[in-house]
């Protein structure tokens, strides 16, 4: 079978345009999709769709993917390869990262695979752009506002300056 | 001659390697690599229209937004650096000169053209008065224009009236203009003489953000009817008569010339209708028509949608030249518009397909933020890798 055989390709092909193809995003900012679990790409449409995450350009396509079905399309991205993010890390920040994340294992477990059990999820090979916009929108509580399962994260967050997000951020997109 | 021999097995063929064509070409050979896929593409390499506005402002360079065809390549597609002279559609041949090829279905994909006689004095001056419409020379020489003209100077744009590719793009360009003037020489204005009642996209954002230009005198419902280059002055339908230094009169536009050639607009003679599952033309079977030259979907004439259309449209040539039903596949638009050197804002629309129709969701409008132009670098690779990569 050919690359546009899988089955909910017809209903995610349209991401390609931002998240590259079969969600290999190549960009800084935008988060790759390729090998995302699909518990929780599901919670991130949903979370979009109803508003409870903001974000400008997913929102419309969330609502359009919940009409589509997000079971096929998470089943599409989670059956693809994981592509970690070609955006390089400078070293010196990658280590300097890595001794900040001592405060994120407690969550994100020693290599940051998250853990589906609590809804954490995996940060390895994101893209540091992006990585870093989630922990700043976090601080400013402008990702889920107001939710109560997120309180420890964000009280965490307003504890590091924003400074060490690019540290954290590197460490994190340099994981596989 | 095109060095394309006659067809042996299933063969399409796509004119135009822009935003639709292009990536029609690529995702034809994705979905099914024993089809033959030849591409029709007078220029040797593919110069992308958004961001070009940026070339102007000196905040980026054309060659940042240039590529090669190699990746097509590597996927199979037969490229011919030459125009499609001719369709016929009752043979099912493209004209290439002398040549003809040979098609099972055929996808049309030429962007547009201009409509040089609406204004009076254009015809005559098409080679020195500036669109940079279709991103290239005209880019460059344009901004040079802009950076040779002195402090003090007055730069005239004009806005065509709707339907146009890029409905923000003139207030794109805009911003554009007037953050360079306002930076480099701050004595120079930029007038916008538009055809339009109002600015057509965003409106309320373009307003927000031309308050940082005060250099920026906005003049809706001001159509450009005629220019004098030897008095350099424009005038405009109510009469107006405005004197220039730089030029930049982007003409009123249609169906680029093969697709009105080949009979496939429709009673307007600008545009082409299309089935919105299929995008096959409602004028000939066989002969589907994507991005900038396709009227009655209610989507703006993008390069996010003629991308969408070229993997939709694949899709469905692809399902019907193997006997199966093409699927419903509805297309997304987002639309970043930089609004000074490091700012952008968005539009985001949403689809779904109701009755055979594509219908629109919902459309969303971002704030201006530096945030939004570091996602619009992210779309911008990502998207120019999935038309050619
Ligand atoms: C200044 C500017 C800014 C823009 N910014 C944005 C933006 O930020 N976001 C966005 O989504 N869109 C933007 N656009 C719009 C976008 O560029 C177009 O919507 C898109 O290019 C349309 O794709 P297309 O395939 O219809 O046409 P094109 O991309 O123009 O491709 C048409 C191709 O067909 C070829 N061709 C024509 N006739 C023939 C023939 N007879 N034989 C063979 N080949 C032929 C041409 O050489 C050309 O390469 C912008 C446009 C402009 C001008
Ligand atoms: C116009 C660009 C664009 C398109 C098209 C697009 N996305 Fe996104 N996507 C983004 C951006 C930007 C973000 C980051 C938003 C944020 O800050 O939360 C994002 C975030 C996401 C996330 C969150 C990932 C995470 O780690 O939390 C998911 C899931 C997602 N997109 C899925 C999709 C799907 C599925 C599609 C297609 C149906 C799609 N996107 C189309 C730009 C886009
Ligand atoms: C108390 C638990 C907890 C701790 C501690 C924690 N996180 Fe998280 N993190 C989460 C949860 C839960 C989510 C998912 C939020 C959601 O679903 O919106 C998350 C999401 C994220 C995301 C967004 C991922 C994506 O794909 O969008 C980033 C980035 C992140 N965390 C970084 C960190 C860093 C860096 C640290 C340490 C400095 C950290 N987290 C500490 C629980 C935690």
């Amino acid at each position: 079978a050919g690359p546009l055989d899988a089955p909910g390709y017809a209903k995610a092909f349209s991401c390609s345009a931002c998240h590259g193809f079969a969600g290999a995003s190549a960009a800084d900012t935008v988060p790759v999709l390729a090998g995302m679990p699909s518990w929780y790409l599901k919670k991130a449409i949903q979370d979009y769709a109803s508003g409870k995450r903001p974000a400008a350009e997913m929102e419309s396509y969330s609502k359009m993917v919940l009409e589509l079905g997000v079971d096929d399309v998470a089943a599409y991205f989670a059956g693809q390869k994981k592509q970690p993010t070609p955006v390089k890390a400078d070293p010196a920040a990658v280590a300097r990262g890595k001794a900040a994340s001592t405060q994120c294992v407690v969550c994100h477990g020693p290599e940051g695979k998250g853990d589906p059990a609590k809804g954490i999820p995996d940060l390895t090979g994101q893209p540091p752009g992006y990585l870093k916009n989630q922990m700043l929108l976090f601080k400013a509580d402008r990702r889920s506002p107001g939710d109560e399962t997120l309180k420890a994260l964000k009280a965490l967050m307003r504890t590091i300056p924003d400074e060490a997000f690019g540290d954290l951020a590197a460490y994190y997109s340099s994981l596989r | 001659a095109t060095a394309i021999g006659p067809k042996t097995g299933r063969r399409v063929v796509v004119i135009g390697g822009g935003w639709g064509g292009a990536t029609a070409a690529k995702y034809v050979r994705l979905a099914d690599p024993s089809i033959e896929v030849i591409l029709l593409e007078p220029n040797k390499e593919f110069v992308s229209c958004p961001f070009s506005n940026l070339v102007l402002s000196g905040v980026k360079s054309l060659e940042s937004m240039t590529f090669d065809y190699s990746g097509l390549r590597r996927h199979g597609v037969k490229i011919v650096h030459q125009a499609a002279t001719a369709i016929e559609p009752d043979k099912k041949r493209v004209r290439v000169g002398d040549d003809a090829i040979e098609y099972d279905r055929l996808v049309v994909s030429p962007g547009i053209d201009f409509l040089w006689e609406q204004v009076e004095g254009l015809p005559a001056a098409k080679d020195t008065v500036l669109h940079a419409w279709k991103a290239g020379p005209q880019t460059v020489a344009l901004a040079r224009q802009l950076q040779s003209m002195a402090d003090g100077g007055v730069v005239v744009m004009s806005v065509p009236p709707v339907a146009y590719r890029c409905p923000p793009g003139p207030y794109e360009r805009a911003c554009q203009i007037a953050w360079y003037l306002k930076t480099s020489k701050p004595r120079s204005k930029l007038i916008v003489l538009d055809a339009n009642k109002n600015i057509v996209s965003k409106t309320g954002l373009f307003q927000a953000a031309w308050k940082a230009y005060p250099n920026l005198e906005y003049r809706p419902a001001n159509r450009v009817e005629k220019i004098d280059t030897s008095t350099r002055e424009v005038t405009t339908e109510i009469g107006d008569k405005v004197k220039y230094d730089v030029i930049n009169l982007i003409p009123p536009q249609r169906a680029g010339a093969i697709a009105v050639q080949a009979g496939l607009v429709g009673a307007d003679k600008r545009w082409c209708e299309v089935n919105h599952v299929t995008y096959e033309s409602v004028k000939h079977k066989g002969i589907h028509v994507i991005g900038d030259s396709t009227i009655g979907l209610p989507v703006p004439k993008s390069g996010t949608i003629a991308n969408a259309m070229g993997k939709i449209c694949a899709s469905a040539v692809v399902h019907l030249l193997n006997g199966k039903e093409p699927p419903q596949m509805p297309p997304v638009n987002v639309c970043y518009s930089w609004v000074s050197n490091r700012e952008a804002i968005a539009v985001i629309n949403a689809y779904r397909i109701a009755q055979g129709k594509v219908v629109m969701i919902e459309q969303k409008l971002t704030s201006q933020t530096v945030a939004v132009a570091q996602n619009s670098e992210g779309w911008a690779r990502s998207i120019w890798n999935d038309i050619l990569g």
